[in-house]
């Protein structure tokens, strides 16, 4: 049993552990922070290894639950929203260089996405920088498509808020 | 004018940053596949459906190679109880470790024992090749077990085989006549559970 066992995880890991720590990078604020949280998720996986469902898609939807449940369980213990909400207030962007106002919207982006929950944060990423359409995230997060469209429209607006001074008139 | 996605895009440290090198990876990688698990644990969906499949109770959490390593001395005769446990420490309980990270704490009246048990079986686990253990109760213990249960839902409910917690599942609904141990244990080991629970 232990080697099946061992080829299950050495499988899932060779799969899915550069699609996860995409993810991960993008919800988390380190290079070194996404890395833990990759580990963690399969490290889960490693403990109950026979509930992870067969199939490539439904392994990976497993994973991307997990991986978002624990990036949820830290967003919550950390009040880094809070520090963050103030600090994107702070930035006015005037007076800078373009290579610092670029840095510095870089940052209040980070700082903004840091803001929304774990689960709000990974739909919006999904769309905008995975391509996936509202259908396809519910699929693969096990929730509604009204849902997702819900969350889409929530953290829109409030990234919207939170980075107005970067963003143009337009929608 | 820049629009959200493209602050986004601009912002995304995946097309910035270099990927990580392959002696991390290979490191991860290796730490992932040799970790230790405790076999039989079950996500709270699958738990779920099994409850209902059972037509009875519970959630569970298996400990499946703890379990595993604990039958390899069962011959004979199997000492089975219940016992209801809490997450946190009262006084006038047992603490107890299941698997590797989890602390339970005992109550000390048992609310199952062997006389309770009106038969007990070998069913398929999760996976081919994997057996589970169904427990079923005589009438009294049944009841006692509803009683028990009804008023101690989201906290663990301890199932002992020879004075080892091998299973401590969190109640979701009174338990009732039937209770499944679920794990990842070869047929033989099961079967000599279930035999040596009711004494044959």
């Amino acid at each position: 049993m232990n080697d099946t066992r061992r080829e299950r995880l050495a499988a899932l890991f060779d799969a899915h552990e550069d699609r996860l720590y995409r993810l991960a990078r993008r919800l988390s604020r380190s290079a070194d922070a996404a890395s833990d949280l990759v580990q963690e998720t399969f490290l889960r996986a490693a403990k109950s290894w026979t509930s992870v469902p067969a199939g490539a898609s439904k392994e990976e939807a497993w994973l991307v639950r997990v991986l978002i449940n624990i990036r949820r369980d830290e967003w919550r213990k950390t009040a880094v929203r809070q520090r963050s909400a103030a600090a994107v207030r702070a930035h006015d962007g005037a007076g800078r260089s373009n290579v610092e106002s670029a840095l510095i919207a870089r940052q209040a982006v980070w700082n903004a996405l840091d803001t929304l929950h774990p689960r709000r944060r990974a739909i919006v990423i999904l769309c905008e920088l995975e391509g996936k359409t509202p259908a396809e995230i519910a699929v693969l997060l096990g929730i509604s498509g009204m849902t997702v469209r819900w969350h889409l429209s929530m953290a829109r607006r409030e990234l919207k808020r939170a980075l107005e001074t970067y963003l143009g008139d337009t929608p | 004018m820049t629009t959200l996605p493209e602050l986004l895009r601009e912002a995304d440290p995946v097309s910035g940053e270099p990927r990580r090198g392959a002696h991390e990876r290979s490191l991860r990688r290796d730490a992932v596949v040799n970790a230790p698990g405790n076999g039989g644990d079950v996500s709270r969906r699958s738990m779920m459906k099994r409850v209902v499949f059972a037509t009875t109770l519970i959630a569970m959490a298996g400990a499946g190679l703890y379990w595993s390593r604990a039958s390899v001395d069962v011959v004979a005769a199997v000492r089975f109880e219940v016992r209801l446990a809490e997450e946190a420490f009262a006084p006038g309980l047992r603490e107890v470790a299941v698997g590797a990270t989890r602390k339970i704490y005992l109550h000390p009246e048992t609310v199952i024992t062997n006389s309770d048990i009106a038969d007990a079986s070998v069913v398929p686990g999760s996976r081919d090749g994997e057996f589970s253990v169904a427990v079923t109760f005589k009438a009294d213990g049944a009841e006692r077990m509803r009683r028990a249960t009804q008023n101690h839902i989201g906290k663990p409910v301890a199932m002992l085989i020879d004075g080892t917690v091998v299973m401590a599942p969190v109640v979701r609904s009174a338990i009732g006549t039937q209770a499944t141990l679920t794990g990842s244990y070869a047929k033989a080991d099961a079967e000599r559970i279930a035999a040596g629970m009711i004494g044959r």
